[in-house]
């Protein structure tokens, strides 16, 4: 971890009669800065984002209840069973989304997006759970019930979950 | 069960702001200290037995084991502390735990205080990802997902559900507001219109800027006793009616919105919580029993979701119900008289114990008279994590 600091300012805040904190109105403050690196482990859910490379979209479905999980879960939470994995199609429909116009520019991959851009929830054909996914299209072309496929990326990319987009069914 | 029913001693806390430059966390939770010593008559904290620290994020304060550092610094050690965290509803869950801690005998009194520099400590970029912190990392925050955004998209399909408009929930973001114009402590009071909210730039659409809520800095406390203990220790206890801690609930849902399909509308956890606080006190009328709320406004919509998960109005008549003026100051179930979060404030430990006040001043009949609400003798307080990820209902009630 490096933790760098530096002056920002000294100010002095006016006191209010009868302040009882009228002793402590001198303030400084500094730039404080963190950065620190992690191994991030993906975990049992690796193999979902290995497959990517090879164009292939995972589930996870339980023998159990046949619930089939996009995302995936490694454990069935109604079932409490190791899950094993499917391929699904990779086609679906959008059941909600948003247009972002603000973007948290979390990593390489988010803060290369334009803006605004769509962030939607997907029925992937055979799966019980929708799968949030950003969405390639105009904003106007978006609503509810849009029949969507998803799209492997061809460029480099920093996190894997953008190996994928999804972009309306022609 | 009566015998030990906790009463809200005393309380206290800072004004909500944007920006404290004259305070980290310990300085603001002093501020609040200071203020619960005039209202409880109070001149220190010694014969408090139990203290329950308030938090969510170790990343805004900069700060582990911040319980420990909390506790010396108000003066409360060696008694015992312990650390409460849940996301948004951290306050509330705090509370309801030291509900517990009296309803049990492991202690007669105890001091729930939070604090949180949410405010202008690190560029909104940055809050919004350490926020997002709390999504499920890989698969939400990687693609660039917010809060904003995945309440938005749950508003999407309320809106596509049951009809409910933005103009319907602009009229949360201009009440809200303006109740706050009421609230001295209060961080943003505006005087709105709807035309107001509805011009104000897209954030994550449906949601525009004037739908959400606050970044701040803050710190609240509540004090929580047995009855014999608040008449023994709190010189002010006597001069004004008993409220009663009387019930609370707490529900939980999936992490990830999309696994919660097809019910995504709403938020489940939020029924159950109601359920329960609602059986502890024989509730079966909420909207006709209940006098005044604090519902967890973080966006304007989530209010309209909230007065139907706790039972207000039937689900899909949130946005007409609202936008008629039911909750209104003047409306038969006056909800976020504070200013809410919308305009209140949200410093996230802080928040939910916020409420709890708003409640206990309306139930003392102690609020300012801009807002008070008339015979008010039973509240409630509504508070969730991430989307309604963990939800707390909290009651409380005037014994007189």
């Amino acid at each position: 971890m490096v933790m760098v600091t530096s002056k920002k300012d000294v100010q002095t805040l006016s006191a209010v009669e009868g302040d009882i904190w009228a002793e402590f109105r001198q303030i400084e403050r500094l730039n404080l800065s963190l950065t620190q690196t992690y191994v991030h482990t993906l975990g049992k859910y690796s193999r979902f984002f290995i497959e990517l490379e090879h164009q292939r979209l995972l589930a996870t479905r339980c023998a159990t209840c046949e619930r089939v999980y996009a995302p995936p879960r490694p454990l069935c939470p109604h079932c409490v069973q190791p899950t094993a994995w499917i391929e699904l199609p990779g086609t679906g429909t959008v059941e909600t989304f948003s247009v972002l116009h603000f973007s948290p520019g979390s990593n390489a991959d988010v803060a290369a997006l334009p803006t605004p851009y769509v962030f939607a929830y997907s029925l992937l054909d055979g799966a019980s759970t929708l799968f949030p996914h950003l969405l390639r299209c105009a904003p106007e072309q978006v609503a509810i019930g849009l029949r969507v496929r998803v799209q492997f990326a061809t460029e480099a990319v920093e996190h894997p979950i953008h190996l994928i987009y999804f972009v309306p069914m022609e | 069960m009566s015998q030990s029913v906790p009463v809200v001693a005393g309380v206290g806390m800072t004004r909500f702001a944007s920006d404290r430059p004259d305070c980290n966390a310990r300085d603001l939770l002093g501020e609040a200290v200071l203020a619960l010593l005039v209202d409880t008559g109070m001149s220190h904290l010694h014969a408090v037995q139990h203290g329950l620290c308030s938090y969510e994020s170790d990343h805004f304060n900069k700060q582990m084991t911040l319980a420990a550092i909390l506790h010396d610094h108000i003066g409360l050690l060696p008694t015992p502390t312990v650390r409460v965290e849940g996301g948004g509803a951290t306050g509330a869950l705090a509370l309801r735990t030291a509900w517990a801690h009296i309803q049990s005998g492991l202690c007669e009194s105890i001091l729930v205080y939070g604090c949180e520099t949410n405010g202008r400590g690190v560029s909104s970029q940055t809050a919004n990802q350490l926020f997002a912190l709390s999504a499920d990392f890989d698969w939400e925050m990687m693609i660039g997902g917010t809060y904003t955004g995945f309440y938005a998209a749950m508003m999407r399909a309320h809106m596509h559900k049951y009809g409910t408009t933005p103009e319907q929930f602009a009229h949360v973001a201009v009440r809200n507001r303006r109740n706050a114009q009421y609230n001295p402590l209060a961080q943003k009071p505006m005087d709105l219109t709807i035309a107001d909210v509805l011009n104000s730039r897209p954030v994550a659409e449906p949601y525009r800027l004037l739908d959400c809520s606050l970044l701040s800095d803050g710190a609240a406390v509540v004090l929580l006793s047995t009855e014999a203990w608040a008449r023994e220790h709190c010189p002010r206890f006597t001069q004004r009616p008993v409220v009663h801690y009387a019930a609370t609930g707490c529900g939980t849902d999936t992490m990830r919105l999309g696994d919660r399909y097809p019910d995504i509308t709403n938020f489940r956890a939020k029924q159950t919580a109601a359920q329960q606080a609602y059986a502890m006190v024989g509730i079966t009328t909420p909207l006709e029993e209940i006098d005044v709320a604090e519902l967890y406004d973080s966006y304007s919509g989530v209010e309209i979701q909230a007065v139907e998960d706790l039972g207000f109005v039937p689900y899909g008549e949130g946005g007409r119900a609202i936008a008629s003026g039911l909750f209104d100051l003047d409306g038969q179930l006056p909800v976020n008289t504070s200013g809410g979060l919308l305009g209140r404030g949200a410093p996230v430990g802080a928040t939910g114990i916020a409420q709890a006040i708003e409640i206990a001043q309306q139930l003392w009949g102690e609020a300012d008279l801009r807002r008070q609400v008339k015979a008010a003798r039973r509240g409630l307080t509504d508070t969730h994590a991430g989307i309604a990820t963990i939800s707390v209902v909290n009651i409380f009630e005037r014994r007189d």
